[in-house]
């Protein structure tokens, strides 16, 4: 597997480290205030999910006593576990899918010459115009046609197929010297090999950029299976989410809680991968 | 022949490496595309086909699109559409500014997991703590601090990893939980919003009736002020930019008219017949442009008539509301001891007519400053070479001169990238926002093209005029990308 | 790479079979009929009443579930219309005349008759609810009033005496201006409030106007009467500020996050008043004991309270058509009623149980007694059901109203401007259906020819059929006022 060239940097010592980070304290101070900022509905939210039903309608912040019982009572309510597999289910098969899908669209569009292929990708770009809301009456109904509604399926295979992504990866393909797969042709490779062996790892961080923001979307995508979804064990997590019934209306305190505990595996994600995300964009840049 | 026989090849394999992709954009893009094409020049209706009611489907040519022009809120909810996209230079420009403060604060990744697990722990610790000492509601402040103070120790010993990870997290809630989250934030009897803002305009009245004079008086004098500040500073800077031959001829025009057109409205509003104004604004622009443009260039005039204009525009987009907001300052200045006097209300947020597009934009901001957006500049930052900087600090450049003419330019490529992109979501948006928090109220104020559309198609189950609407606002994503692939690129290629 | 590509695969391909393999929703021998409703308590209860009912009826076994995970709107449409609807639907206000008009809702008349659930087993205002267009599509699962609850303990408080039970909107404004006078320090910010809003509906209704006229052929909005009433809210809005500026619970009904934060209000004291219906007591009885009286919303020249049903409906593409009816004829039985009685969640849907002991003095509530009866004297008297037209969907009507009222509110229409904006944008909505649906243009034909004999009558001062007088609003006033003809039926 082929790495990109990276600079060795120079590993500072500790010491060092301190002193630079000092010296920075003043702007360490601004970006904390404005951390707080992007922090602070998430600490209300927080704090929301652990007030009483009657209380989180109230105006104070702090609730009267801290209800942990209310995160075991979010997963006595409703499958959590289940929700959440269901979205990392999908949204993993999704940016599998896409990935996989754009990834061969684009080396078409950026790595082989054939006729007309600048004609169909400026066509392929036309279509991340149009509104989503355009086709979603008709995308029900050949999924109705089809019978995929309420069916895991209904919701991968529309999201499976992505403009974006091919446009994405296309830069990113456009920046790898061509001369590798010359070489590689010139050894008798054929273009699948060159695709599979040369251009897909050079293109890595591009293939993990793409599958994080495919993730994302996807994890969060609600609408959609919102309309197609029916029975509650396919239910993805947004979906599940809203159905913490009172006697009237919904249980805020709940859902506060319901959500922190979804936002926590993409943090996990996130944080373990920023640093491919970062490098990833880095090399690949777009270009208009 | 060999040739053409190798031709069939090289599309065939083409082809080939499109099939996967083509196939699904057959099956879920173009079908539904040709379909709601077809549809909006039918009489389609839920009502009437459906499985239990299976009336014949008439073709009924433009009428669709004869009722939507004639909708008396049409027009309504296309400006408010577009009105809400004026956020969109805001959040761009917020994006690039966290993009540049991640970047100064340094980038050196390494004891990430290490420092959450040490920051998590201080504050679960110090809940604890706090727990134990008993509950009160000064307790939120200390958290504020405590979440403040964690962030700091964690940033300084990630080298800044902590705050892009922090600034990201308004993209992990889905959409849904963010809108619920900041209806509950803007409740205006309940919400944490009022309740904070409630105490300080209590305090600023008293402050007001307290010295009347004071506020009637100094409140337009530093509007006035400031606006004639940032005035200033744009039209010395298009001077510069004109002898730098980085602004053409329409480039200052525009920028031109962008200053003088809020000084127009504040004229108009003091009581200047609207005539008149107009009259003073044309005069203004064509005298400044005049000035401007006459002066000889220093390397002589070698770009050509709309160089620097999208940058212009971009530029002109935050400038006019700050222009504008100090306009209004000399406009109400003088009232608010008047206002003060039964004591200053906080606003009902999205229950008000003229606060819910601003409170929906904020709340559009905050999202959108740590998005994906924010990672691209990040990306396209890291990207510039630095010989670039070193180059511009042997010129002696000042740093703002060393934004403008060393970043700015080298992130075009980023910023028309999101921009074109920011377009085509903003005219589809607004749907779901507008389903969880407002219902497109208060009087249609927050209903965008999209909601309507949604109204139309799943609350009214007209499908065929849902998608003539549909087709309309595609066709304005259409022009205005077209636009902006006209105009907005030509300074990012070079 | 591609280990973790195979990886990815065989992980996901792994987590798709468990999860396929774990669902839950296989059928028994026993046949399921899914009731798409609020999973709660009560809810619950309604459940196991049931299958009691069953057994002690000796029907063949039937298991009912709860399914709270579609109960969205545009979900149940666009679910229902494409036939993967649930057995048995709720049917809510603007619901009642959309899903039966998509064909989707089963016509019940026959069954009904002949299982006893019709029209005439609940309370007659009820009819057009029950009713649509001459043939049953549901019946009510709870029958809901609205009037002003009123919290004692806040205008003791104040030294403001209690509204008295039949009020006009002269004394209803004096009362309120004494009210927020009294509770609110000069130089303050305000912060409590007469009542959280008013219905417009119920002040025209008042001066004998409503949305539509006799035969739902044309939206009447553009009247004086409905000028005055618009300027009186504006002026108890915006001067007086009896009212919070936005009607919340108006908004919140269709909200997603659920009413708000009105109980508390009304607990903490902030609202003297709130403006809603008998389910209340679910949300104030934890917060404490309080106070308790109900009083009717202000009129002027004819006293009417809203009322609606809470209306079940049968899926018309459903498998288990016996059962789901079975479930019909239970909410007119005995025992259902009995425990909607207990607990207290509506008016119960056949109004003799409203009459009981049980129902007017529950035991252990002194401060509730006040309550009970009067909604169940407004159900029987005074309730009426919202004006609808078969030629434009209540969600439009309702829509359209709102947004008018909020822009006069918000000062870019005068009352007069908004009153003609109302009826025109509504007015061209029945002129958009009726240009395409051929049936409903037949029918307004029809309709248009009784208006204009209707009038031609009222014009010479004779009597009108009772059949001719499709709005119910319209029917209880010529009612009143002694415009029908002797032989009416209801």
């Amino acid at each position: 597997m082929t790495d990109l060239p990276s600079p060795a940097k120079p590993v500072p010592s500790l010491a060092a480290r301190l002193r630079a980070a000092a010296g920075g304290l003043g702007l360490h101070g601004l970006m904390a205030v404005l951390s707080l900022a992007m922090v602070g509905p998430f600490v209300w939210m927080l704090l929301t999910s652990f007030k009483s039903y009657a209380e989180a309608a109230d105006p104070a912040w702090m609730p009267e006593t801290f209800l942990w019982g209310n995160y075991p009572e979010v997963l006595r309510v409703i499958p959590f576990a289940r929700f959440t597999l269901n979205s990392l289910m999908i949204a993993g098969w999704v940016t599998l899918l896409q990935v996989f899908t754009s990834a061969l669209a684009a080396f078409s569009f950026a790595r082989l010459e054939w006729p007309g292929r600048d004609r169909v990708f400026f066509l392929y770009l036309g279509t991340m115009m149009l509104p989503g809301l355009v086709m979603l009456i008709p995308t029900f109904q050949i999924m109705v046609r089809f019978g995929l509604v309420d069916t895991y399926l209904g919701l991968i295979l529309p999201a499976a197929f992505s403009a974006f992504g091919t446009f994405l990866l296309r830069q990113f393909m456009l920046g790898i010297p061509k001369a590798l797969d010359e070489a590689a042709e010139i050894d008798g490779a054929s273009k699948w090999r060159i695709f599979w062996d040369v251009v897909l790892p050079l293109c890595r961080p591009g293939l993990v950029t793409l599958a994080i923001f495919t993730f994302m979307g996807n994890y969060h995508s609600f609408f959609w299976p919102l309309v197609m979804m029916k029975t509650v064990d396919k239910f993805p997590l947004p979906v599940g989410l809203m159905f913490f019934d009172s006697e009237r209306g919904q249980a805020t305190h709940l859902l506060m809680a319901g959500v922190t505990m979804s936002v926590v595996p993409l943090i996990v994600l996130f944080v373990f991968m920023q640093r491919q995300l970062i490098r990833g964009i880095q090399i690949g840049a777009v270009k208009g | 022949m060999r040739s053409s026989r190798s031709q069939t090849r090289r599309v065939l394999t083409g082809l080939g490496f499109l099939l996967p992709n083509i196939l699904g954009f057959l099956a879920f893009t173009l079908v539904p595309l040709v379909l709601s094409f077809g549809m909006a020049f039918t009489d389609m209706d839920f009502f009437r086909h459906n499985p239990f009611r299976d009336e014949p489907i008439r073709f009924v040519g433009l009428e669709n699109f004869a009722w939507l022009f004639g909708h008396p809120e049409f027009w309504h909810y296309l400006r408010n559409t577009f009105f809400l996209m004026l956020g969109l230079p805001f959040a761009i420009a917020g994006s690039l500014g966290a993009a540049l403060l991640l970047t100064r604060v340094g980038k050196r990744p390494g004891l990430i997991p290490g420092a959450l697990v040490l920051a998590t722990l201080i504050l679960t610790g110090s809940l604890l703590a706090l727990r134990a000492a008993g509950m009160s509601e000064a307790g939120v402040w200390f958290i504020f601090g405590l979440t403040a103070a964690t962030a700091l120790v964690a940033g300084v010993f990630t080298g800044g990893t902590i705050y892009r990870t922090l600034f990201y997290l308004p993209h992990f809630t889905s959409g849904v939980a963010t809108f619920v989250l900041w209806k509950k934030l803007y409740n205006p009897q309940t919400g944490p919003i009022n309740f904070a803002l409630a105490p300080v305009l209590d305090g600023f009245g008293g402050l007001i009736r307290a010295a009347p004079g004071w506020f009637s008086v100094g409140v337009p004098v530093l509007a006035g002020l400031v606006g004639t500040l940032l005035a200033g500073w744009q039209l010395r800077r298009l001077r510069q930019h004109w002898d730098d031959a980085t602004a053409g001829q329409v480039a200052v025009g525009f920028g031109v008219t962008m200053v003088i057109l809020p000084a127009g409205f504040l004229l108009h509003w003091l009581g200047v017949p609207l005539g008149l104004a107009a009259g003073f604004v044309v005069g203004a622009v064509v005298l400044l442009t005049a000035l401007i443009v006459r002066r000889p260039r220093r390397w002589g005039p070698v770009c050509s008539l709309d160089t620097g204009l999208s940058a212009e525009i971009a530029l002109a987009l935050g400038l006019v509301p700050l222009l504008i907001l100090s306009a209004a300052g000399v406009i109400f200045g003088p009232t608010l001891p008047a206002a003060a006097a039964a004591g200053i209300e906080p606003p009902n947020w999205l229950g008000d007519y003229d606060w819910a597009k601003p409170a929906i934009m904020v709340m559009a901001l905050w999202a959108a400053i740590g998005s994906n957006n924010m990672i691209l500049y990040l990306a396209g930052l890291s990207n510039i070479p630095p010989e670039l900087y070193e180059a511009a600090d042997m010129d002696g450049a000042s740093p703002t001169q060393r934004f403008w003419h060393v970043t700015w330019p080298q992130l075009a490529p980023v910023t028309f990238f999101i921009f074109v992109m920011g377009i085509i979501h903003g005219l589809q948006g607004g749907f779901e926002m507008a389903r969880v928090m407002t219902l497109g109220g208060p009087a249609g104020s927050t209903t965008t093209l999209a909601y309507f559309i949604y109204i139309e198609g799943f609350e009214t189950g007209r499908l065929g005029y849902a998608s003539a609407a549909a087709w309309v606002l595609f066709l304005l994503v259409f022009i205005l990308s077209l636009l902006n692939f006209r105009f907005g690129n030509r300074g990012t290629n070079d | 790479m591609k280990l973790f590509f195979a990886a990815c695969v065989i992980g996901l391909g792994l987590l798709s079979a468990a999860l396929f393999l774990t669902q839950s929703d296989r059928e028994g021998d026993v046949p399921v009929i899914t009731w798409i409703t609020q999973n709660d308590e009560n809810k619950r209860a309604i459940v196991d009443t049931f299958h009691q009912w069953i057994k002690d009826q000796k029907l063949p076994p039937v298991e009912l579930r709860i399914d709270n995970t579609n109960q969205d709107p545009t979900k149940k449409l666009v679910q229902g219309v494409s036939g993967v609807g649930a057995d048995l639907l709720d049917l809510y206000l603007y619901e009642t005349d959309l899903f039966p008009a998509t064909g989707m809702i089963a016509d019940l008349t026959e069954d009904a008759k002949r299982m006893g659930f019709g029209p005439e087993a609940t309370y007659p205002a009820l009819y057009d609810d029950v009713i649509t267009l001459g043939r049953q599509y549901t019946f009510p699962r709870n029958t809901g009033v609205t009037l002003f609850w009123v919290n004692r303990g806040t205008f003791a408080k104040y030294n403001v005496p209690t509204p008295p039970w039949r009020w006009n909107s002269d004394e209803f404004e004096a009362l309120g201006r004494r009210f927020v006078a009294a509770a609110n320090p000069p130089g303050t910010r305000q912060r409590v409030y007469f009542a959280n809003g008013v219905s417009r509906d119920v002040l025209r209704r008042g001066l004998g106007l409503t949305t539509f006229n006799e035969t739902g052929t044309f939206c009447t909005l553009d009247d004086p009467r409905n000028v005055t009433v618009l300027t009186r809210v504006r002026k108890w809005v915006v001067e007086d500020r009896l009212f919070p500026t936005k009607e919340e619970d108006a908004a919140m009904a269709a909200d997603i996050t659920g009413y708000g934060s009105m109980f508390s209000h009304f607990t903490s004291g902030r609202f003297a008043m709130i403006y809603t219906g008998h389910w209340a007591f679910i949300m104030i009885r934890p917060r404490g004991v309080f106070q308790l009286a109900a009083v009717e919303p202000p009129q002027d020249d004819f006293p009417n309270t809203e009322m609606g049903a809470g209306g079940v409906g049968v899926y018309e593409g459903t498998k288990h058509r016996e059962h789901a009816l079975r479930f019909m004829q239970f909410l007119a039985s005995e025992p259902f009623n009995r425990l909607i009685v207990r607990q207290a969640d509506s008016l119960p849907p056949v109004p003799k149980y409203a009459e009981t002991e049980e129902f007017l003095h529950p035991q252990g509530r002194e401060n509730e007694w006040g309550v009970h009866g009067a909604f169940a004297q407004s159900g029987r008297e005074t309730g009426i059901l919202y004006s609808r037209s078969p030629f434009v969907l209540f969600s439009q009507t309702f829509r359209i109203e709102m947004e008018t009222y909020e822009a006069m509110i918000a000062g870019r229409l005068t009352p007069a401007e908004a009153a003609k904006q109302m009826a025109d944008r509504i007015n061209t909505e029945i002129r958009l259906t009726v240009a395409r649906n051929d049936r409903l243009r037949a029918l307004y034909e029809e309709r248009l020819e009784l208006q204009r004999q209707i009038d031609a009558r009222r014009a010479a001062g004779r009597p009108v059929p009772a059949a001719w007088v499709t709005d119910s609003f319209h029917r209880a006033y010529y009612q009143k006022h002694g415009w029908l003809e002797e032989e009416a039926k209801p």
